[in-house]
């Protein structure tokens, strides 16, 4: 499986082969994640992305060992040839945080309300790389000068409620750069602030990774954010992934009509006023017993028959372009499945198919 | 800062005007206090004594029953109404004067220097038991959540809380002292060392069930904080599990804790009359028991406002202490 032509090491960074994670809950078990495999190569970004639900939040906490401890995990997660999961069993120091690290979605909660923000940094420093009060203070600073902070002497001594939003994910920022990891897992990292500093921190982050040759896996729902900033991009949907390519394939020669339908759900700026938005029709799929389907297939305006009759597989080998689809869009049979289904005004799960269903972007 | 602290006295002054109005009328309207002054002899005459004639011997005695009688009414006020007494009883207060034992004629302010350390060693030792007992309790408990250990816990505070002070007490004083002989079973004050260490079994009996609830409470609190983003964020960057507990989690997680602590300064000074009974202490709260089976007023009012007082500047330090937990509290 040789990835690309130039620069790519031959062994992945991380390597994620066959993760499932359920969670027991009284209303029965929670597939969050089936499945999902995946290799993530030194200083490579890989954008994970999906709807709320789609267990994309759950592979990262998986990766980071910060589930609940009811979770079931199965399946192998290796880092620069280290069993991952075997690392958070035996308790090992000095992995998490230092060759792995993770931003969280809301800098509002994710830092310490009652320390300060230098303090928070300079913790990091002390407790892996043995600096003494003083200097990890010091160094927090400079993180901060590092994230754009301005003012950062001032802010070392402030707390977290003293800063804005996007100042506050600055700091989270510089605290999960801390130790200089060689893998960073931003979970919706911009989600939670405004629309005018999301572009910034994304950019922020994107210039650190490439500067410092850190990997990263950048998870959102948001394929825009996606764009331009991921060398490979996963779609993940009910707990697997549905489809994953390098970034320009999957943005111009997507074949999963999910993948199709979050690009389209995305307004455009040269789309005309008052131009109506093209929602995915239907609810999140069920994840506790979920039907031996396609999990898209009752919002799928390309559904046919087959795909009611057992999960499709993720087509190739791991690091091509893979699809979970029967009847792909931008292909031959996808195509004919969805004039099927425009000829018949409802596909074959029910939905009412009106107007054009759309063959390619 | 400066608001804060003058809201506070304020408090404290109308808190104490309150309490010691209330303990004032109530010891007034129920019993007689000039009974319990001069006994018997608040039941005789006097005017009829003095109008009768000046030759009958037999009334001599009476007349000079009445002349102690007219010096104790001068003395305690009590030929004035009830609230100018009081407000006598404040002025007094105000410039130090405590007031004389009804029993003995020892002055107020010496009972109270006399019992107060015995009193104040047992309150502090028994919420070091309960802080030092709680605080590693709630977080081991909290840290394996619903696992064996905790729920033996969740047994054993209730437990705890459900044994009146007295039973926890003897159990203790049987245990302890009489079959394993590691504390004295009485008060002793020939040393400080000595004092401290027959004050181990009263602290105990004291400070358990309030380890009990500030256990329930801590756990309660811990769970929900160690739920929060800043917790993952704290694993995420690698920190081992005890040092983001103590270093991350309970700090946000003493709240209630710390509230209970200073509302609980009151029920313990009601459970120290009982655990000072128990264990022979003498201190305030076998005074506070004696001065009221007597009605000795002066001694009761005088021991009421000192506990007022403790109740209000406590929960005045837990105040300070909140903005100490959370830096938002200072911004307010």
């Amino acid at each position: 499986m040789a990835p690309d032509q130039t620069t790519a090491a031959p062994v992945p960074l991380l390597s994620v082969r066959d993760l499932h994670v359920r969670f027991p809950t009284e209303r029965g078990t929670v597939n969050a994640v089936n499945g999902v495999s995946f290799d993530l190569y030194e200083g490579k970004t890989l954008a994970i992305v999906g709807e709320s639900g789609s267990g994309k939040s759950v592979t990262a906490k998986t990766l980071m060992n910060l589930l609940p401890r009811s979770a079931l995990v199965s399946g192998e997660v290796t880092y620069a040839g280290q069993d991952v999961r075997a690392l958070a069993a035996t308790g090992t120091k000095h992995f998490f945080g230092v060759q792995m690290t993770m931003v969280f979605q809301d800098p509002m909660t994710s830092l310490n309300p009652v320390k300060r923000v230098g303090e928070q940094i300079a913790e990091t420093l002390r407790y892996h790389l043995g600096r003494s009060r003083g200097e990890a203070l010091e160094e927090a600073e400079n993180l901060l000068e590092a994230v754009g902070m301005p003012e950062p002497a001032r802010r070392v001594s402030q707390y977290p409620h003293e800063l804005s939003g996007g100042l506050r994910q600055r700091v989270v920022i510089a605290m999960a750069l801390a130790c200089q990891p060689r893998l960073l897992i931003a979970d919706e990292p911009t989600t939670a602030v405004d629309v005018t500093v999301q572009k910034h921190l994304l950019d922020l982050l994107d210039e650190l990774r490439r500067d410092r040759g850190m990997a990263m896996i950048l998870i959102t729902h948001d394929l825009g954010v996606a764009h331009g900033r991921a060398d490979d991009v996963a779609v993940m949907y009910a707990g697997r992934i549905v489809e994953t390519a390098d970034a320009r394939t999957l943005f111009v020669d997507m074949r999963h009509p999910y993948t199709e339908a979050l690009l389209r759900s995305i307004p455009r700026i040269d789309d005309p006023v008052h131009h109506r938005l093209d929602p995915i029709p239907g609810r999140p799929p069920e994840l506790i017993s979920p039907p031996d389907a396609c999990a898209f297939a009752p919002r799928c305006l390309y559904a046919q028959a087959d795909c009611l009759d057992g999960v499709p597989e993720l087509s190739g080998l791991v690091g091509l372009h893979r699809f979970a689809c029967l009847h792909p869009t931008g292909t031959e049979r996808g195509e004919a499945a969805a004039t099927a289904n425009r000829a018949a005004g409802v596909t074959v799960a029910g939905l009412p198919v009106t107007g054009d269903p759309g063959g390619a972007g | 800062m400066a608001r804060f602290l003058i809201r506070r006295l304020v408090l404290l002054v109308a808190v104490l005007f309150a309490v010691t109005f209330l303990g004032f009328s109530a010891m007034n309207f129920l019993g007689d206090p000039l009974f319990n002054v001069v006994g018997l002899m608040a039941e005789l005459d006097c005017e009829a004594i003095e109008a009768g004639s000046a030759e009958d011997p037999s009334l001599d005695r009476a007349r000079s029953d009445c002349e102690t009688v007219a010096e104790a009414r001068a003395t305690y006020h009590l030929d004035r109404p009830v609230p100018v007494r009081y407000l006598l009883w404040v002025g007094d207060m105000v410039t130090g004067d405590f007031g004389t034992s009804f029993q003995n004629d020892q002055p107020v302010a010496e009972i109270i220097r006399e019992k107060l350390p015995e009193t104040l060693i047992l309150l502090v030792m028994a919420q070091i038991v309960s802080l030092g007992v709680a605080i590693p309790w709630g977080v081991v408990a909290a840290y394996r959540a619903n696992r064996a250990f905790d729920r033996g816990s969740t047994v054993a505070s209730f437990g705890l809380l459900s044994v009146p002070n007295f039973a926890l007490g003897v159990v203790l004083l049987y245990l302890l002292s009489l079959r394993w002989q590691i504390f004295p079973s009485a008060y002793e004050s020939d040393s400080v060392v000595g004092l401290v260490f027959s004050m181990v079994l009263p602290a105990l009996t004291l400070g358990l069930p309030l380890a009990a609830s500030y256990q329930r409470l801590l756990r309660t609190d811990l769970i929900t904080t160690l739920q929060e983003d800043f917790v993952h964020m704290a694993r995420a960057k690698g920190l081992p599990p005890m040092r983001i507990m103590f270093r991350h989690a309970l700090r946000p997680s003493l709240f209630s804790v710390v509230t209970v602590f200073g509302v609980s300064t009151g029920a313990m000074i009601g459970g120290s009359l009982v655990v000072e009974q128990i264990f022979g202490i003498p201190g305030i709260g076998r005074e506070i028991v004696t001065a009221v089976v007597r009605d000795d007023f002066p001694v009761v009012l005088a021991i009421v406002m000192l506990v007022a007082c403790t109740f209000v500047i406590i929960n005045f330090m837990v105040d300070l202490f909140y903005s100490w937990l959370d830096p938002r509290v200072r911004a307010r």
